[in-house]
C-alpha cells in the first residue's frame, strides 16, 4: 500500500499517526507515551527520510518501545518507592472501571500470544497491508493470513479463559 | 479446488488476496456449503477479534499537529552528554572570540556553528535536565485520574514557529499528486464551517487498497454495499480504517470533474462509549442498512454531503 499513497510525509503523517499510535499503545499501554514515541518516530523519519516511511516508522516504532519498556521497568523499581505511600486517588466511575477492567482483560489475553502472532495481529489491527507485515516479521506474505487466523483464535481463546477464571474467581 | 484453509480465507475477508486467488476462493465458495459455513465462522471470529482489540485502543484523539523534534530523547547519561556539551561549549567560545575580535575574523566560525545545529538541536532538551524528567514523570504520577475523564481535548501542543514552516512546506509539497486528500481536506473544511461537529463521525482517512467487484464487496462487507443510485460507479476499493473490520469505498462521478467517495465500512463493534456514540447515532440517522457505517466524502457542502448520504441503496448488480 506503501506504494498507493506518494511518498511525502506530511500525507504519511495524516493516513499513519493513529495506526502508529494504536501499535505502540498495545506495547506501552500508556496513551500520551504512545503518542510521544509517535511523534518521535515522525522526528526521526524527518530526519532520516526512509524510503518507504510508513513500514520504517513500524520499525522504528516496535524498537523504541522495547528500549521504552526496559527504561520504565527501571524506572518503576525507583518510583515504587516514591509512590508506596501515595493514597489511591477518589474513586473512578464505573463505567471507567469496566473499560478498564475489559482493557486489562485483552491486554492479559494479548500476552499470551506467542511475540509473532502478537506482532502480527498489532501490526494488522494497526492498518497495514499483508505486504508491508510480511516485510516486517520476515514472513512469507503468504503465511500472514495463516498466522493471522491463528492469532485471532488465540486471542479469542485466552480472553475467554480469562474472564471465565475470574468468574470462577470471584463466584 | 480443494477445500479453502483458514490463512486463504483469511486472506481472502481480509482483502488480501490477488484478483486471481479471490476469484478461485468465490468458485468453490459457490460449489461447497461447507467452506461458505466456515466463512462466515471466520467472518465472526475477524469481527470479534477486532472487537477485542478495540477495547484495548488508546483514547480517540484528533490528529495533533506534527511536532518534529520537540520530542525528548531517552534521557542520555551524562558521559554521553558531555561530548555534545562540549562541542556546543568549543562552538560557542569560538563565536564569543570570533564577535569580540571583530566582524572581519567573525564570519570564520559562523559556517561551523551551522553545520553544528544538528548538534545543538538535539543538545536542547539537555539544557534543563531536570525539568525533563518532571515532565516524563508528571504524566505517570497525575494520569490515574485523567486518563479516565472521556478524550474530548485534542493535546493543545502548539508547534514551535520555526517546525511549522518546516511542516508546511512538507504540506505543500503533498498537494499536488494527492487528489483524494485534497478533495478529503475540503470536504471536512466544508464540514466544519457548516458548524457540522468534527467529531460526529471519525475524521480518519481510509487507506485505500485493491480495487475488488461488487460481488466480492458484497461477501467482504457480508452485505451489498451502499451507492448513490443513479450515478455512473468509476470503481471500488478495499480500504483500511481503524476500528472497521471490512471497508469498501465506492467511487462515483456526480459529473465529468466531481467525484464522490461512498465509504461502507463494518464496525469491529465499539464498547467504550466514548467511541460507540458517534457511530450509533449515525446509524440511528440511517436505518437502510443496520451495522454499517457509511459516509459521503467529496469536495460538496455538508448539506449536500448529508442529502447524497440520505440517497444511498445498496448496489445491485
Amino acid at each position: 500500500m506503501s506504494d498507493v499513497t506518494p511518498d511525502s510525509l506530511a500525507e504519511i503523517y495524516r493516513t499513519t499517526y493513529h495506526a502508529l499510535v494504536r501499535f505502540l499503545y498495545r506495547k506501552v499501554w500508556d496513551a500520551e507515551r504512545a503518542e510521544d514515541l509517535a511523534q518521535e518516530a515522525f522526528a526521526r523519519a524527518l530526519v532520516h527520510k526512509p524510503e518507504s516511511a510508513r513500514g520504517w516508522l513500524f520499525i522504528v516504532a516496535a524498537n523504541m518501545a522495547r528500549d521504552d519498556a526496559r527504561r520504565a521497568a527501571r524506572e518503576r523499581r525507583h518510583l515504587t518507592l516514591l509512590t508506596a505511600e501515595s493514597p489511591e486517588s477518589t474513586p473512578a466511575l464505573d463505567d471507567a472501571v469496566h473499560a478498564e477492567t475489559e482493557r486489562a482483560q485483552v491486554r492479559a489475553a494479548l500476552e499470551q500470544l506467542t511475540p509473532r502472532d502478537r506482532e502480527v495481529l498489532l501490526l494488522w489491527d494497526s492498518g497495514l497491508s499483508y505486504e508491508e507485515i510480511a516485510t516486517h516479521t520476515g514472513l512469507a506474505r503468504g503465511a500472514v493470513g495463516t498466522t493471522l487466523a491463528r492469532a485471532r483464535r488465540r486471542l479469542l481463546d485466552a480472553y475467554e479463559a480469562g474472564t471465565k477464571g475470574e468468574h470462577v474467581a470471584r463466584g | 479446488m480443494s477445500h479453502v484453509d483458514d490463512g486463504t480465507l483469511h486472506a481472502y475477508l481480509d482483502g488480501e488476496l490477488a484478483p486471481s486467488e479471490a476469484q478461485g476462493v468465490e468458485t468453490h465458495l459457490a460449489q461447497c456449503a461447507g467452506c461458505r459455513m466456515r466463512l462466515e465462522e471466520e467472518r465472526a471470529l475477524i469481527t470479534r477479534a477486532a472487537e477485542l482489540l478495540g477495547r484495548a485502543a488508546p483514547p480517540d484523539r484528533e490528529l495533533p499537529p506534527l511536532r518534529p523534534g520537540d520530542v525528548r530523547p531517552p534521557v542520555r547519561l551524562w558521559w554521553q552528554v558531555r561530548l555534545p556539551v562540549a562541542w556546543a561549549a568549543t562552538v560557542a567560545l569560538a563565536l564569543g572570540i570570533g564577535m569580540y575580535l571583530g566582524p572581519t575574523v567573525g564570519r570564520g566560525p559562523e559556517p561551523a556553528a551551522r553545520a553544528d545545529s544538528d548538534h545543538a538541536m538535539r543538545l536542547q532538551p539537555q539544557v534543563v535536565p531536570v525539568t525533563g524528567e518532571l515532565a516524563e514523570r508528571a504524566p505517570h504520577t497525575t494520569r490515574r485520574g485523567t486518563a479516565r475523564t472521556p478524550p474530548a481535548k485534542p493535546p493543545a501542543v502548539p508547534a514551535p514557529a520555526v517546525e511549522a514552516d518546516q511542516l508546511e512546506r512538507l504540506q505543500a509539497e503533498a498537494q499536488p499528486p494527492a487528489a483524494p486528500a485534497y478533495v478529503r481536506n475540503e470536504a471536512a473544511a466544508a464540514a466544519e464551517s457548516q458548524g457540522v461537529t468534527a467529531n460526529a463521525a471519525p475524521r480518519r482517512d481510509a487507506v485505500r487498497g485493491s480495487p475488488i467487484d461488487a460481488d466480492s464487496a458484497h461477501l467482504v462487507l457480508g452485505a451489498a454495499p451502499l451507492a448513490v443510485p443513479d450515478l455512473p460507479v468509476r470503481g471500488m476499493y478495499r480500504a483500511r480504517l481503524i476500528g472497521y473490520s471490512a471497508v469498501v469505498i465506492v467511487e462515483q462521478s456526480l459529473d465529468s470533474s466531481l467525484i464522490i467517495e461512498v465509504i461502507n465500512a463494518r464496525p469491529a463493534p465499539a464498547t467504550r462509549k466514548t467511541a460507540a456514540a458517534p457511530s450509533a447515532a449515525l446509524r440511528a440517522a440511517d436505518q437502510s442498512v443496520p451495522g454499517l457505517w457509511l459516509e459521503v466524502r467529496g469536495p460538496l457542502s455538508a448539506d449536500s454531503l448529508a442529502a447524497l448520504r440520505r440517497r444511498l441503496r445498496p448496489l445491485r448488480p
